[in-house]
């Protein structure tokens, strides 16, 4: 699928034209011009699926994972990965039930379900950073503690129910627009001028890009590293209240996937695992295009488990276009 | 070519104290066993705890050799569902169908992990969102075979999980322990075994003197796909049929004792005997947890707390060398 834009430059006989205007324009634009392909081709084969019902749909799904796509873009930035955001949204789902369920705790349900995912990301970071322990351990570990002390809490099953003000925001929409996609563009607006426009962002890039730079330069990568995780967290933990109000009932296992989604959104959008490169609209771009595969398999009457199976060729193969281009 | 064999027999030398380390803690995991319940220390428990230590230590010894290479298998889960599922699915009740349906899911397993080790050294991506992504075809496969548990087994069949030799020692777990050997003396007195090692301690210079390390590559998948395999086929000896989500838990699973057992992510150092007493740790800790009536729950963040003070001190070791 990826081979449907990426073919003609392989056939064209000016390789200097190649070169100069067309690898570059692809190596940047690629993962974009492949989602309005993947959308158009999905529209011409089943109408149906640019519908305004199916788009509005599609972009509700896309919310939570874009948003734990960015913090996860944010964390394989400076060098890692976390594998505990499904965890930590989970979590934050199951601490927005332990409340009294009615809208006159949701701020404290806010607050403390973000509290839990900073304090998350902040473990994660500091056993990256101080205690040198690889990523992939590290939040391998928060995540099956987190895991654990969510069963022993609930006992296995959570019983109460999420105050009825994160049913609207995870279902309820303005003027057609979700409020779950406007509450993802602002985090998504945000935080790309973070990254794009401020010292703190230059100061991730530089971190990733070559810590030993970094240090000379006197960045603390250390704590820019911390900040990456923490951040991850956060999202991650606001991305679970918005996903158990979409879904409405929130077992132990709300966001099941996520972890390895987002990573995968965030590879196919371009940041790259080794560090120091990617941009927020690609990861979101990676994110969507996750969607849409899911959404064209059903809406084209596929059977369902070709979902998985094509979203494992597609990793694979937009991973390695990425790593063809930076040789 | 000398240094890297010298090298990476010091790492080995430098490994064998970290077994130290976990065989004291299975010292101190016994001790306390043995305070808390008259039963624990009863020849009986252990035969238990060692029986039911064969699936994970399967399918840990194969994860053992791709991380000793760097990478890491993410798809092992996902191929002990499929294999799983063909083995009671093929098999189908049918006595005449065990072997040729077991060594066909065996070559099958192994020919997953030959395509895992192709992909990651054809297209360069690292090995963590390759498998991931064959991970994630393979599981999809395993779905459109069937959507719940498939086929049965004959009887007997459960004699590679429950059997005893002499009515006491488990059959499958004694097997496990013979694999290790056979990898272990691999690893330590074969070529090959040597380049597992420096492959995984330093790829550019294993490149740079001309080292098979593609060969190398794809050898650690396949023989991950093949005890991946293997493990599918001891839990429908173990549980009679094998499900589309048989594997899912063994993926992180069998990790954990590779990692509890010394051997770097980064790849180049541990080996496979610290492995198998990571095994046996995570075993006794969950058979000790069971003793102390901790529920299930809480053993979840026993085994998150293991890992993480398991990895803090290999590191810490790693810098004062």
């Amino acid at each position: 699928m990826m081979s449907v834009s990426a073919m003609p430059e392989k056939d064209a006989t000016s390789g200097a034209f190649v070169h100069t205007k067309l690898m570059p324009i692809l190596t940047h634009y690629g993962i974009f011009l492949f989602l309005v392909l993947a959308i158009l081709v999905s529209g011409l084969i089943t109408p149906a699926f640019v519908s305004r019902d199916n788009i509005s749909n599609m972009l509700m799904q896309l919310a939570p994972l874009g948003i734990v796509v960015i913090g996860q873009a944010f964390v394989i930035l400076v060098r890692g990965l976390d594998l505990s955001v499904a965890s930590v949204m989970a979590t934050s789902a199951v601490v927005a039930t332990s409340f009294s369920g009615q809208n006159g705790d949701a701020a404290w349900v806010v607050l403390a379900a973000i509290s839990v995912g900073i304090a998350t990301g902040l473990i994660n970071g500091l056993l990256v950073t101080k205690r040198n322990v690889s990523p992939f351990l590290a939040t391998l570990a928060t995540m099956i503690v987190l895991q654990g002390l969510r069963f022993a809490w609930t006992q296995g099953a959570p019983s109460g129910n999420v105050p009825p003000f994160f049913r609207s925001i995870g279902t309820g929409a303005f003027y057609g627009v979700p409020y779950n996609v406007v509450i993802m563009f602002i985090v998504a607006i945000v935080l790309a001028i973070v990254l794009h426009r401020s010292a703190f962002g230059r100061r991730m890039y530089i971190t990733g890009g070559n810590p030993v730079t970094a240090k000379l330069v006197g960045i603390s990568s250390d704590r820019i590293t911390i900040a990456a995780y923490v951040i991850c967290g956060a999202l991650a933990a606001g991305a679970g209240l918005i996903l158990s109000g979409f879904v409405g009932v929130v077992d132990n296992f709300v966001g099941r996937g996520f972890e390895l989604d987002s990573i995968v959104a965030a590879v196919m959008g371009g940041v790259a695992l080794s560090g120091g490169r990617g941009t927020v609209a690609g990861a979101l771009a990676g994110a969507a295009i996750l969607v849409v595969i899911s959404n064209a398999v059903v809406m084209f009457g596929l059977p369902v488990q070709l979902q998985t199976i094509i979203k494992g060729v597609v990793i694979v193969v937009a991973a390695s276009l990425y790593v063809n281009r930076s040789h | 070519m000398q240094a890297v064999l010298q090298n990476t027999s010091r790492y080995l030398s430098g490994g064998r104290s970290g077994h130290l380390i976990v065989i004291g803690l299975l010292v101190v995991m016994f001790i306390v066993g043995a305070v808390l319940s008259d039963r624990f220390a009863t020849s009986n428990n252990l035969l238990n705890v060692y029986e039911q230590s064969a699936g994970l230590a399967f399918v840990s010894l194969g994860q053992t050799l791709t991380i000793l290479t760097g990478g890491i298998d993410l798809s092992v889960g996902s191929i002990i569902s499929l294999v799983a599922m063909l083995t009671s699915g093929l098999i189908n009740g049918n006595p005449a169908m065990v072997l040729p349906v077991v060594l066909f899911v065996l070559v099958l397993g192994t020919l997953i992990g030959v395509m895992n080790g192709a992909a990651v050294v054809v297209t360069g991506v690292h090995p963590l969102i390759v498998t991931l992504g064959t991970g994630a075809i393979v599981q999809g496969v395993a779905l459109l075979y069937g959507l719940g548990p498939t086929g049965k087994v004959p009887l007997n069949f459960d004699t590679f999980a429950y059997g005893r030799i002499a009515g006491k020692i488990s059959i499958g777990a004694t097997i496990a322990i013979a694999l290790f050997l056979l990898v272990w003396f691999i690893l330590r007195y074969t070529r090959s075994g040597r380049y597992v090692y420096a492959v995984g301690d330093d790829p550019h210079a294993a490149r740079l003197m001309a080292l098979p390390h593609k060969r190398v590559l794809i050898g650690v998948y396949a023989a991950s796909g093949f005890f991946a395999a293997l493990t599918a086929v001891y839990l429908v000896s173990r549980f009679g049929v094998g499900q589309p989500y048989t594997g899912a838990n063994y993926t992180l699973a069998s990790i954990t004792p590779v990692v509890v057992g010394g051997t770097m992510l980064a790849g180049g150092r541990g080996g496979v005997i610290g492995t198998l007493l990571g095994v046996y740790l995570v075993s006794l800790l969950n058979n000790v947890l069971n003793f102390m009536d901790v529920s299930s729950h809480f053993q979840l963040v026993v085994q998150g707390l293991v890992i993480i003070l398991a990895v803090s001190v290999y590191v810490e070791k790693r810098r004062v060398a």
